[in-house]
């Protein structure tokens, strides 16, 4: 057991990680304070560090002012879809490579992770063609289809069910089972901690969205939340009281969600070190 | 109903499960880039046809001022974000790593918060905080006589603001990586230098650091990799602007494609930024076999 050192300078490290923290998170704290702060009393010099109104007054405004219920709404509905056909897709392939034996199988899986080297970026303009080719321009099913599977997704369940294992397996495959019996009733089930985190991650990533809702929404009652925050309507550019209080709608909720799901999270970057 | 080898149903089972991935991939990603390719030889705006112009738009690419601009705004942003978040990531895991500290994993969630949150609240909210008169930088910079800088429309320091941004997103994700790889070093080691009285200093730097040499490799491609796509902080706080400070790689590829149509110029930007990251990850490739292993 090593001794701990004396206690000034265990105080000096309590502070300087405290300091850290505080710093790191002031902006979010900045955000809550000045969405419960009058317009005026928002641009004051020195500002002041307290709230001046105690109400939601901000926020009704806000909602009044962009349709901030309905693009809540979208974007629950849209990351929850995704992460639900991610589930079943991802899982599907990755069982079949961590555990059918099939000529091209190693081809198969070079071709689905080998995705992760192209960035969005590179493939959004003709990705933007074909979305356009199909119909779906300023449809939801824009920001689903595209992304029902994901190399992520199939990496970090297929190294989980390459851990399961096989005697597990063997006992229902001389009863004679079928290998998708056994997928549904002993792989799924064994894997609830890794299809959680991955349904974390993809929902996460959904609702934090910006770029392609850009690019594939024009209907602004059809936006998605991140897009719809950060864009100006007319007389919206300084108030920044509303504008941090639908910055809060969007950031707060998500923040209280991490602090009960935050295991899962880091160790899920702990295994894969893919996904931010 | 044929019975099947049970072999050949294994086989069929197979490629039915990987099947709906393979077909999702290769429709939305492998047949985009392969477009992209395609489509970087012709003139195209989506309203007229397409017109077969060779390596024309490679030509004006290469001599395009903006497209250098671009390359050098990604460059310096790159540079000003990746050293800085992968030392202060790297400090603040080993501070997170003291076995006294209490609550450390309280700390972790903390300093991970900025992670989680998406970039476009992240940069409407930094947008209050730069705001030239009543903004919180200001107000601290003020403190210490430094005035009025007006962060987000000055040529000289939009860069700078969006880097600072940059920094603080990703500092948790670059601690949290630091950390699975310190737990990976033998607490003897650091029993066998206490007993010969080595300071902390000195453990960190004797011990510590050359054992988390591939870690810190891995963390700075990744972040290299990241720094290189930045499009969000872009695109909500300066538009890439003023005067094209900020007009990274990313955002210049945006506005050549949506903003002014030219889907043709805009793919052999795309083709470019796919070789590039093509090289990146080869480098990953070639250094990660070379690192070192000690066990």
């Amino acid at each position: 057991m090593r001794r701990k050192p004396a206690l000034p300078i265990r105080l000096i490290v309590y502070l300087a990680i405290l300091f850290v923290a505080v710093i790191i998170n002031l902006p979010f704290f900045w955000m809550l304070v000045t969405s419960f702060k009058t317009e005026d009393a928002a641009f004051t010099i020195p500002p002041s560090f307290l709230p001046t109104i105690f109400d939601f007054r901000n926020f009704v405004k806000a909602f009044e002012l962009i349709p901030l219920a309905r693009y809540i709404w979208n974007t629950l509905f849209v990351a929850l879809t995704v992460t639900l056909l991610q589930l079943i897709f991802n899982s599907l392939a990755a069982y079949g490579l961590a555990r059918l034996r099939f000529r091209g199988a190693n081809v198969v899986f070079m071709i689905l992770i080998g995705t992760l080297m192209v960035p969005p970026e590179v493939t959004m303009v003709p990705l933007y063609v074909i979305v356009k080719q199909f119909g779906f321009i300023d449809k939801y099913r824009a920001l689903i289809v595209p992304f029902m599977s994901s190399a992520f997704g199939i990496f970090l369940l297929r190294q989980f069910f390459m851990g399961i294992p096989r005697e597990l397996e063997e006992a229902a495959i001389i009863d004679g089972a079928s290998r998708m019996k056994i997928f549904v009733r002993i792989i799924l089930p064994l894997s609830k901690p890794a299809l959680y985190t991955m349904a974390l991650y993809t929902f996460l990533a959904h609702w934090n969205e910006y770029m392609w809702p850009l690019i594939v929404i024009n209907d602004a009652k059809k936006q998605m939340i991140q897009v719809g925050i950060s864009q100006f309507v007319s007389g919206w550019e300084t108030q920044w009281t509303l504008r941090m209080a639908a910055s809060t709608t969007a950031v707060i909720p998500i923040i209280i969600f991490f602090f009960f799901v935050q295991k899962q999270f880091v160790e899920g970057i702990s295994i894969s070190g893919l996904k931010e | 109903m044929i019975r099947l080898r049970r072999r050949t149903r294994e086989a069929l089972t197979g490629w039915v499960t990987v099947l709906p991935a393979l077909f999702v991939q290769v429709i939305f990603i492998y047949l985009p880039l392969a477009w992209a390719f395609y489509v970087s030889f012709f003139s195209w705006n989506m309203i007229r046809p397409m017109r077969y112009i060779g390596f024309r738009n490679y030509e004006r690419l290469f001599n395009s001022a903006d497209f250098w601009n671009s390359m050098g705004v990604t460059g310096i942003y790159i540079l000003g974000t990746v050293i800085p978040s992968v030392i202060i990531g790297l400090l603040l895991a080993a501070l997170l790593n003291i076995e006294w500290i209490k609550g450390r994993g309280v700390f972790r969630t903390l300093f991970y918060i900025p992670v989680i949150t998406s970039m476009a609240a992240a940069a409407v909210i930094w947008g209050w905080l730069y705001e030239p008169n009543f903004g919180l930088v200001n107000y601290f910079l003020s403190i210490f006589g430094i005035n009025n800088i007006k962060w987000l429309s000055d040529p000289s320091y939009a860069l700078l603001a969006l880097i600072i941004v940059g920094v603080w997103k990703r500092i948790g994700y670059n601690m949290v990586l630091f950390l699975a790889g310190l737990q990976t070093i033998p607490k003897t080691y650091y029993e066998a230098a206490e007993i010969d009285g080595a300071t902390p200093w000195k453990k960190f730097v004797n011990i510590t650091l050359p054992l988390l040499s591939p870690t810190t490799l891995f963390v700075f491609i990744m972040q290299f990799i990241a720094s290189f796509r930045v499009f969000v902080s872009v695109s909500v706080m300066t538009s890439g602007g003023p005067a094209k400070s900020t007009q990274v790689i990313t955002y210049y590829l945006y506005e050549n494609a949506f903003k002014y149509l030219k889907f043709g110029y805009a793919s052999a930007i795309a083709v470019v930024m796919f070789a590039m990251m093509v090289v990146f990850t080869l480098i990953q490739f070639r250094l990660s076999r070379r690192r070192v292993h000690y066990q």
